[in-house]
């Protein structure tokens, strides 16, 4: 048979493609349950991350579920107006995947879809918020943990899909980006809530330094995170009302004046 | 059988498809940081490398020569997808997948695996094929763990991230080497790998 007609090499690379596509799609379909589940275990890991658990002793997808279990109180779904319009289930430990964090972004700029943004309230105290966007070569996502009831940053961790290793993957891979927003606290007042400033913050309450070498990413994940906690602002500075003063620690009730044992003590906010 | 050894053990020694061919340098600098991402990257374009030239072999009397590069490049590209998702549906495996981001992605231009397929897998039987493009992985792969091995102990003090170096080291001053952990690093070592290689190997010396 003569190999190089046209008509033989044309069927042949047609039925070469059509046979890879095929296997490729049966095995992608046979293994999605495995690494829907892997993803879900990931996801559950970096909330925990940033809630700042101590993960080190936590192996494996099944312990970092039951751990995420064991210190989850309640999940909440807000909207824009702040007020909660659903909830996860804490028993089955739902979360929301980076593909429904994709279509709650599509919500937020207004292209169709409810706005239901996700809140994990954990049993120390601490609410995780999550942030989603465009990053330089493919989406960024990440989760912000506030101390309950307030907008002071206790922690927060990033990861993305496809950005730079080395320099705009270092949002992931760089322990000291994410420590810079540790003690930082979103202000609602000033021109944007949070900044990552381009040649280094200069003290500001709000702010952190980019990341040398990744300006676009460093811009684009200040964008997402903008975006987001300008959609979490009502949900966010209502909450601020319950807990203005240090004495209360990390209960969230109303209070005015610091005593002793304070959170009895509640009164009307200011 | 003489050959069949012959072919399984040129590439690892004599014709390292690093020290000696310099081909697949790119990857080896940035997935040599750790032993753990080294060594699944290793199994990885072994596994690629050995069964796409099998493929290939067995279709190469049907391939038309006109388009072989396409036809190589489909199956080459098929198995660095199956390895993907095979390593992302484990849950052993998911992490290292991730560290290694796009490495794993980037199989399919690592000039070993279409190199082989090219100049050994069209022109000779299935089975030789797949010991040569076994090999050749293998080959790769032993450069890569020697390096990460290395660069994993000096730059972390972790091997396969357990903790080798005693904490006592440090408390009498010992630090992690900073410089180790890049990849110019990689790039000095190799070179001192295939100066050493070259002097051992009288062939290899150009006169």
């Amino acid at each position: 048979m003569n190999t190089n007609s046209n008509t033989y090499t044309v069927i042949y690379t047609a039925l070469v493609v059509v046979v890879v596509a095929a296997l490729l799609a049966f095995v992608s379909q046979s293994l999605k349950a495995n690494q829907a589940a892997n993803e879900k275990a990931e996801t559950i890991g970096q909330i925990l991350n940033a809630a700042q658990f101590n993960l080190s002793e936590v192996n494996g997808n099944a312990a970092t579920i039951q751990f995420f279990k064991e210190n989850i109180s309640e999940i909440q779904l807000v909207n824009t107006n702040g007020e909660v319009c659903g909830a996860l289930s804490t028993e089955n430990a739902e979360v929301l995947s980076t593909s429904d964090l994709k279509k709650q972004n599509y919500a937020i700029a207004g292209k169709g879809g409810e706005v239901a943004l996700p809140v994990y309230n954990f049993s120390n105290g601490v609410s995780v918020l999550a942030v989603y966007g465009q990053g330089l070569w493919g989406p960024v996502w990440g989760y912000i943990a506030f101390k309950q009831g307030t907008t002071d940053i206790v922690g927060a961790y990033f990861d993305h899909a496809s950005e730079t290793p080395g320099l705009g993957g270092k949002i992931k891979d760089d322990p000291s980006f994410r420590a810079q927003f540790v003690g930082k606290a979103v202000d609602y007042s000033a021109e944007k809530p949070f900044d990552i400033v381009k040649g280094g913050a200069k003290g500001e309450a709000n702010a952190i330094d980019a990341i040398t070498g990744a300006t676009m990413t460093s811009k684009y994940l200040n964008i997402s995170i903008n975006n987001w906690l300008e959609a979490y602002k009502a949900f966010l500075s209502s909450e601020k009302s319950c807990c203005q003063h240090e004495c209360c620690g990390d209960c969230c009730t109303e209070c005015t004046e610091c005593t002793e044992g304070c959170c009895e003590n509640k009164t009307e906010e200011e | 059988m003489a050959n069949l050894k012959e072919t399984f053990l040129s590439p690892i020694l004599k014709g390292n498809p690093i020290t000696v061919l310099v081909l697949g340098i790119c990857s080896s600098l940035a997935v040599t940081v750790e032993l753990k991402g080294a060594l699944v990257m290793a199994l990885s374009v072994t596994a690629v490398t050995a069964l796409s030239s099998l493929v290939c072999s067995l279709l190469r009397n049907t391939i038309p020569s006109r388009v072989r590069i396409i036809v190589q490049l489909v199956v080459v590209a098929m198995m660095v997808i199956l390895v993907d998702q095979l390593l992302k549906a484990f849950e052993a495996t998911y992490a290292i997948d991730k560290s290694l981001s796009v490495y794993i992605g980037l199989i399919i231009t690592n000039c070993i695996v279409m190199g082989r397929i090219e100049a050994y897998a069209l022109g000779n039987k299935p089975l030789p094929s797949l010991v040569d493009g076994f090999a050749n992985g293998l080959g790769y792969g032993l450069i890569l763990v020697i390096v990460a091995f290395v660069r994993e102990l000096l730059g972390s003090g972790t091997l396969f991230g357990f903790q080798v170096i005693p904490q006592f080291c440090y408390d009498l001053g010992y630090v992690n080497n900073g410089l180790v952990i890049l990849p110019p690093f990689a790039l000095i070592f190799i070179g001192c790998i295939i100066w050493i290689h070259r002097s051992f190997d009288k062939d290899l010396q150009e006169k």
